[in-house]
């Protein structure tokens, strides 16, 4: 990739400064993304569904009986997704996305199961192998997927763009991303305040059966429990006693030894005395009492069995009942919760924040797409049942029962498709409702794409007014993207992930918990009441559960540490002691965020030279810096017990006073890798973001996105509704790391325009650019428009279809080649017909031979082309293939070149947008003495305010980059690293090369030829040409359509619509007085009519032009009519209130 | 103030020539002169430059108006093209580009058959008229003829490449136009100009300074304009061109406790011109032709002033605009 030179060039160029001993860690990043790559969080957790989740769902699933006679049944013996490919009649055919992407197909698998079932009468099982139960869609670059491990020459070859991330799904033709959900942990104790200030403790609970949730909330000094299966909340020393704690000793005994907890509990424990509930079966029929009577007549069974059935299933979920089947965990685990609860009472600072990114979790494509087969394959079971069950009443010896008969595979298919291709998921079972789960790939810029993949949608509805949720939080932190989140009601909501955020997926949970035993963690069950809080133990949590206790956290916690960097337990295992909450937390399941560190023994780092030489020689991977025990990953919750050094130099940095340095040194556990990794990829693209006023590298990540440039290698065989692409387009002359690492230096989105910073005419306030003619002459700003449009051979019913015929020497004709349709290259207008095609006249009765239809049986059908007025475009490409249902389907892209012209939105990577304001000739321009002349002229007003150095240290930048030849850094952050070129460096090239060392020239005026008054800062930014352009914008009518109901002016430009004079306009225009302005306006522009109004019963008549009079159909005379213009909406409004019996009378007088 | 004459006799010393670049000192004149003949370079000068395409195949990786607009930014030889008519009021043709007096039909007819990438460049150009080709075919067979050194790059401009089965053919129709129109036009890649320096160092005050106070003070200058003698020690003046009026070594001396040490002007009165040309001209033959052009402007405008006469030859020059 050629960072290695650039290195050379770097510590050359930083001889001022040698940095001691630090060993540069950047290599480690384009490996990192190689292994872990930037989609990697979505392909993991496909995988892992692919591979391990959709046998586990499977497995629990596999059986289904005939309900009539349980001998009859079916059992699933494997599952698994074989490659991505279709059955078209009868053949199969391979499948690839560039194929799917044109044909508007699904890349889809098949799921194959291997069965065993029973038949009637019939002893031996049957077997069944490869049994197709549905199709699974296939995210690109899975393990599934046929462009996994292919090189760049493979990739090529499937008409794949290598940059491409993949990391989405192909949906009929679409490309879908399923964005990553956040939500609050599962099974983890959250201790909270609800919307009435009562303190709460509560715990989502969430096993492969159900979901539930538990709250405890305190009312009063007491405590309650609230579930929705009981009509009113329940103290908790009831559910104590149903749960067999019966003596209430006991239970203070659970919460610890000090008093303050047993006098928390003491109004709880008096309620439940007055209630006069002793015992257990006491508890149970007063829990009987309360029970919520949602389904209780459909459920005819013992109401005492519910109650117990209640506190197993629902009331904390996840916690097992124990081996004998006694609640005691479910007990213990109550009393944890309840001591955090009355810890929080008395100390407000152990509030659990909602916040927190480590009280979070990341739900991904893998996960929820689990959900949805799960969800469907249950469905599907079901309804094999159900059919079994309808076809054994009806059974014969001539049709003998047989399951494969029953199998459909279009539930799963049909379903799977749906929800994706909507983002509507809907689960019956979890009472799942979600929409906008997945979301067409935006292929605007290649960058909006990398964008797309990274995105967290939030989970909370975006309205809501509250701005905790939206704050930065300091644990996202090299997690998620400080800057990177849109504007508006989705900011702060709607996050990114950082450049190195990896996103677990589910570990096993059995051998963790081996070691744990090992190592010494004390099972609960084997413990009293009172050891559980013992002033000596921590409690030991595993995805939070409780474990065990341990009386040597610190101890503990560093083995299992040990453990994890041997690789022994899954390097992505976190092992968190929480201090405050005398807790040992061991996570190991799916979806929590986690980032590399490098680790450091009391803060030299582990990683030297040496190993960083053998990286670069290629014999040492990132993982084996992970295996080795060099690198490893670290959660938000486990970052707490670390302490992380920025740069392994700045340890050393405060030399002079040792005893200190060393002193804070021996507490440094890691080291970053790269400090420019805390962004994420769009922010990366800017240079020098941390010169920046922070909203404004905010502005460029929402602006990045709608940079025109280039989309992918492959993106000229593409077939997007719209694409945009640069002519020229540049790699940045001031380019950053992260740059290299997405290959935005491959895929650039902007050119290199020479800015001088400057006043010019008029023509540039507020924002306004002016632009060099000359510059756009040669090519700058110029882009292509391309649109896609597509035509249907349709099929009848009657087997007739449509045809495509030669074109007779007919108007707007000309595009068309003699096959009827038109040809590549061939320059279109709006109404050109692209398709000669004609239909049929009959399309419904039945013909006895659809291929002999003369001509005259078709009637023209001619497809024309749908641009705006007065483009001249030109085909581009024209494809021809056949969709789902076999019609033939003809693709028309067709092409717009466009030079910029006034209007024209531009932006540089700092947040600073703009219009053309005017262009200039290039002999008008301002010229330096050398012959620079610039290619756009920017406002000095636009620096003061947005304080965006970035931007001027990109100008100087690039100015040297120009001049020495070497392309510059500014990375975020880098300047101590050698990642960013210092400013005092930059000045140094530019004096060397003959220009003053603050980048200002002195310019001549072009129009006079008189040097200009002042020194002007000139060189070249890096310029993005956004999507907005004035020509798919700018719409003015005078007459022209109207709507059909009121007769008013359409809307909207789309349809060619009027330009509204609202409300407030029609206020100023009534304090003003111009009332034949409003009357011109709002009646003769718009909707005028003549009515007839009988001045008799005031209602509306009509006029009859046989007898040329007007008539009142209610008072049966014309005698008194007179005639008046009304808007048509007025008339229409009269009319439809007489429709409701409301009867508008008008009142006329003379005027 | 009828009758007085402000006439000034400008004088041009050339510097150096060479057929794309001059550099010469334009004297006893002022800005309006100076710019009036850089902004005619620029943009009044006629040259010859595609203009039309019509393409019959392309099935290479760029489409139809992408390969025109880089076929129109091909400089061509246009030593004709003073004579030449500009086609909107050729009376020969339409301006359709059929007659020989307003254009000159180029064609290309390329297609690769081989495994290997085929660029298609200038050289593939085939011109109807001999002396109007691209001007780096033209600079080739000139070195060629002379049988002197090879040009380092034989490549030619390049216009695409084409893979094996892609192939291009089009014909292109080459007018006369201005860089006014289009900067394809233009026969100037850099024309521009700077006030002539005159630097007077106070030599009793530089006496003050050591010398490395002078080395320090000359230093400060980011362009070489001050040396220090080797014989004497003296701070000398060795190319006061090479000053870019960034006043640094007056700040410098300013900084130094100096102010006064040395005093720069710019003379009002003398320019010195760089022009380069992008070939299609020779960059005298730009500098004589922008003056024949300011000429005719200049006349244009006298007539009319006087004689109330006709302005068609100004019009003609600057195009429909006006």
């Amino acid at each position: 990739m050629g960072y290695r030179e650039k290195h050379s060039v770097e510590t050359h160029n930083n001889h001022a400064k040698p940095i001691k001993s630090a060993v540069d860690k950047f290599a480690l990043l384009p490996e990192f993304l190689k292994v872990r790559g930037l989609v990697k969080q979505h392909i993991d957790s496909f995988n892992y569904f692919i591979n391990n989740d959709i046998k586990k769902i499977m497995k629990t699933n596999d059986r289904i009986v005939c309900p009539q006679d349980p001998s009859l049944y079916l059992r699933y013996t494997k599952i698994s997704i074989g490659k991505p490919l279709e059955y078209v009649e009868h053949a199969t055919e391979e499948l690839n996305p560039q194929l799917c992407r044109l044909s508007d197909r699904t890349y889809a698998s098949p799921i194959k199961v291997d069965i065993e079932y029973t038949r009637p009468n019939q002893t031996n099982k049957e077997y069944k192998k490869d049994l197709v139960i549905g199709r699974m869609p296939i995210m690109l670059r899975s393990s599934k997927c046929v462009l996994s491990g292919k090189d760049e020459a493979e990739l090529a070859k499937l008409g794949e763009c290598p940059l491409d991330p993949g990391g989405y799904f192909i949906i009929k033709g679409n490309e879908k991303v399923i964005l990553i959900q956040e939500q609050l942990s599962k099974n983890r104790i959250i201790i909270d305040t609800d919307s009435k200030g009562r303190v709460n403790a509560s715990v989502t609970s969430s096993t492969h059966e159900t979901k539930t949730k538990t709250v405890f909330f305190m009312d009063k000094d007491k405590i309650y429990l609230q579930l929705n299966q009981f009509s009113k909340p329940i103290s908790i020393m009831i559910i104590m006693k149903a749960m067999g704690m019966e003596n209430d000793q006991e239970v203070v005994q659970m919460l610890g030894r000090d008093p303050k907890y047993g006098f928390l509990l003491f109004p709880s424990m008096q309620e439940c005395r007055s209630e006069k509930i002793i015992t257990q079966k006491q508890a149970l029929e007063y829990l009987q009492g309360k029970l919520a009577n949602l389904s209780s007549l459909r459920f005819e069974i013992n109401k005492d069995d519910r109650v117990k059935k209640i506190l197993i299933n629902v009331f904390l979920a996840h916690v097992p009942q124990a081996k004998d089947g006694n609640f005691r965990p479910k007990c213990i685990y109550t009393a944890v919760m309840l001591r955090r609860m009355m810890d929080a009472v008395l100390n407000v600072e152990t509030f659990d924040d909602k916040d927190y990114v480590g009280n979070k979790r990341l739900e991904l494509s893998g996960q929820l797409v689990a959900l949805l087969f799960e969800d469907l394959f249950k469905t599907m079971n079901s309804q094999v049942a159900s059919r079994m069950e309808k076809a054994y009443d009806k059974a014969s010896r001539s049709t003998p029962l047989d399951f494969i008969h029953y199998m459909r595979s279009d539930t799963i298919t049909n379903g799977l498709e749906r929800a994706i291709s909507t983002g509507n998921w809907d689960l019956k079972r979890f009472k799942m409702n979600r929409k906008g789960v997945s979301q067409v790939l935006s292929r605007l810029a290649f960058i909006a794409t990398l964008g797309y993949m990274t995105r967290v949608s939030p989970q909370f509805e975006k309205t809501r007014k509250v701005s905790g949720p939206r704050a930065l939080q300091p644990s996202q932190w090299g997690m998620l993207c400080p800057c990177d989140t849109p504007e508006g009601e989705g900011c702060g909501l709607t996050k990114n992930l950082a450049l190195m955020t990896h996103v677990t997926t589910d570990e096993e949970e059995g051998p963790l918990i081996k070691w744990c035993r090992k190592l010494g963690v004390v099972d609960v069950e084997d413990l009293s009441g009172e050891e559980l809080h013992a002033p000596d133990s921590f409690l030991v949590m595993l995805n939070g559960l409780i474990l065990g206790k341990h009386t040597k956290p610190q101890k503990f916690a560093n083995a299992m540490r040990k453990l994890r960097r041997k690789s022994v337990i899954g390097e992505f295992v976190s092992i968190f002691v929480h201090e405050r909450q005398r807790c040992v937390y061991v996570a190991s399941d799916g979806g929590r965020v986690c980032r590399p560190l490098v680790i450091a023994d009391k803060g030299v780092s582990r990683i030297k030279e040496y190993h960083m030489k053998e990286l670069r020689d290629g014999v040492r991977s990132f993982d084996d810096f992970v295996r080795e025990g060099l690198i490893e990953y670290l959660d938000v919750n486990e970052e707490n017990n670390a302490l992380i050094a920025l740069y392994e130099h700045e340890i050393h940095k405060d030399g002079h006073d040792e005893d200190n340095a060393d002193g804070q040194k021996s507490f440094i556990t890691h080291i970053e890798i790269e400090p420019f990794t805390i962004l994420g990829v769009v922010a990366g693209l800017i240079p020098y973001p941390h010169h920046n006023q922070s909203p404004r590298n905010t502005y460029q990540c929402a602006m990045g996105k709608q940079a025109m440039g280039n989309i992918a290698y492959n993106q000229l065989s593409r077939a997007d509704t719209l694409l945009y692409l640069l002519v020229y387009p540049q790699r940045p002359l001031l380019t950053t790391r992260t740059i290299e690492l997405v290959g935005y230096d491959k895929l650039g989105a902007g050119q290199n325009a020479t800015v001088a910073v400057m006043s010019y005419s008029g023509y540039d306030i507020e924002d306004a650019i002016v632009m060099n003619k000359s510059s756009l002459d040669r090519g700058f700003g110029r882009c292509i428009a391309l649109k896609k449009q597509i035509v249907v051979k349709e099929t009848y019913s009657n087997e007739t279809s449509d045809r495509i015929v030669r074109p007779q020497n007919e108007p707007r004709k000309q595009a068309l080649d003699a096959d009827g349709i038109a040809a590549p290259g061939q320059i279109v207008r709006r109404h050109d017909i692209l398709v000669n095609k004609q239909s049929p006249r009959n399309k419904r009765d039945r013909i006895t031979n659809p291929m002999a239809l003369k001509d005259c049986d078709y009637a023209p059908s001619n497809v024309s082309y749908k641009g705006p007025e007065g483009e001249t475009t030109v085909v581009d490409r024209v494809m021809l293939y056949s969709d789902k249902d076999n019609k033939m389907c003809v693709k028309f892209i067709i092409r717009h070149v466009r030079r910029p012209e006034i209007g024209d939105k531009f932006s540089s990577r700092h947040g600073q947008k703009g219009v053309i304001g005017t262009i200039v000739q290039q002999e008008d321009f301002p010229f330096s003495e050398r012959g620079i002349c610039p290619d756009l002229i920017m406002n000095p007003h636009g620096f003061p305010s947005r304080m965006t150095i970035g931007k001027m240290i990109e100008l100087l930048g690039s100015k040297a980059a120009v001049l020495s030849g070497r392309f510059h850094y500014g990375s975020a952050f880098g300047e101590p690293s050698g990642h960013a070129d210092k400013v005092e460096d930059i000045s140094r090239t530019l004096v060397e090369h003959g220009f003053n060392y603050s980048g200002k020239d002195l310019l001549y005026s072009g129009i006079s030829g008189k040097p200009l008054q002042a020194y002007i800062f000139m060189g070249p930014i890096y310029y993005q040409k956004l999507k907005h352009m004035v020509l798919d914008k700018m719409h003015a009518r005078a007459s022209g359509p109207r709507m059909t109901l009121t007769r008013q002016p359409t809307e909207g430009r789309a349809r060619d619509g009027g330009l509204r004079l609202g409300e407030m306009e029609r206020d100023c225009l009534i304090a003003y007085g111009a009332s034949m302005l409003i009357y011109e306006r709002l009646m003769l522009s718009s909707d005028p009519y003549q009515v007839q109004v009988c001045s008799q019963c005031g209602l509306l008549g009509y006029y009859n032009h046989k007898l040329k009079t007007s008539w009142c159909s209610m008072c049966k005379s014309g005698d008194n009519m007179s005639s008046l213009k009304l808007p048509y909406a007025c008339k229409l409004l009269f009319q439809e209130l007489q429709s409701m019996n409301v009867v508008p009378r008008l009142k006329l007088t003379e005027y | 103030m009828e009758g007085v004459s402000y006439q000034r006799f400008p004088k041009i010393k050339i510097r150096e020539m060479k057929d794309d670049y001059m550099k010469f000192e334009l004297r006893e004149t002022d800005a309006s002169m100076a710019n009036a003949l850089r902004r005619v370079m620029i943009a009044e000068v006629p040259t010859i430059a595609i203009d039309l395409v019509e393409i019959e195949a392309n099935s290479s990786v760029l489409n139809d108006e992408f390969i025109a607009h880089r076929l129109g930014l091909i400089p061509l030889v246009s030593d004709d093209a003073m004579g030449m008519r500009f086609s909107r009021d050729c009376d020969a043709c339409d301006g359709d580009g059929q007659c020989e007096y307003c254009s000159v039909e180029f064609h290309l007819n390329v297609r690769c058959d081989s495994d290997q990438t085929l660029d298609v460049t200038s050289n593939d150009l085939r011109s109807t008229e001999p002396r109007v080709i691209p001007v780096d075919v033209a600079a080739r067979s000139l070195a060629s003829e002379s049988g002197g050194f090879d040009s380092p790059d034989q490549r030619g401009i390049i216009i695409v490449k084409l893979r094996r089965g892609q192939e291009l053919r089009l014909r292109a129709i080459a007018r006369k136009g201005i860089g006014k129109d289009h900067a394809k036009w233009s026969p100037a890649a850099t024309v521009t100009f700077m006030y002539e320096p005159e630097i007077h160092i106070n030599e009793e005050l530089m006496e003050t300074l050591t010398l490395d106070e002078k080395t320090t003070w000359i230093e400060s200058s980011p362009t070489k304009v001050f040396d220090i003698d080797p014989n004497t020690y003296q701070v000398r003046v060795v190319d006061p061109e090479a000053y870019t009026y960034d006043e640094e070594v007056i700040k410098k001396a300013e900084a130094m406790g100096k102010p006064g040490l040395v005093e720069i002007y710019a003379k009002e009165d003398s320019f010195i011109f760089t022009v380069e040309s992008t070939g299609a001209i020779k960059s005298y033959q730009m500098v004589i032709n922008a003056i024949e052009i300011l000429k005719q402007k200049l006349d244009a405008v006298r007539l009319q002033d006087t004689e109330e006469a006709d302005i068609g030859e100004l019009t003609q020059h600057l195009g429909r605009g006006l």
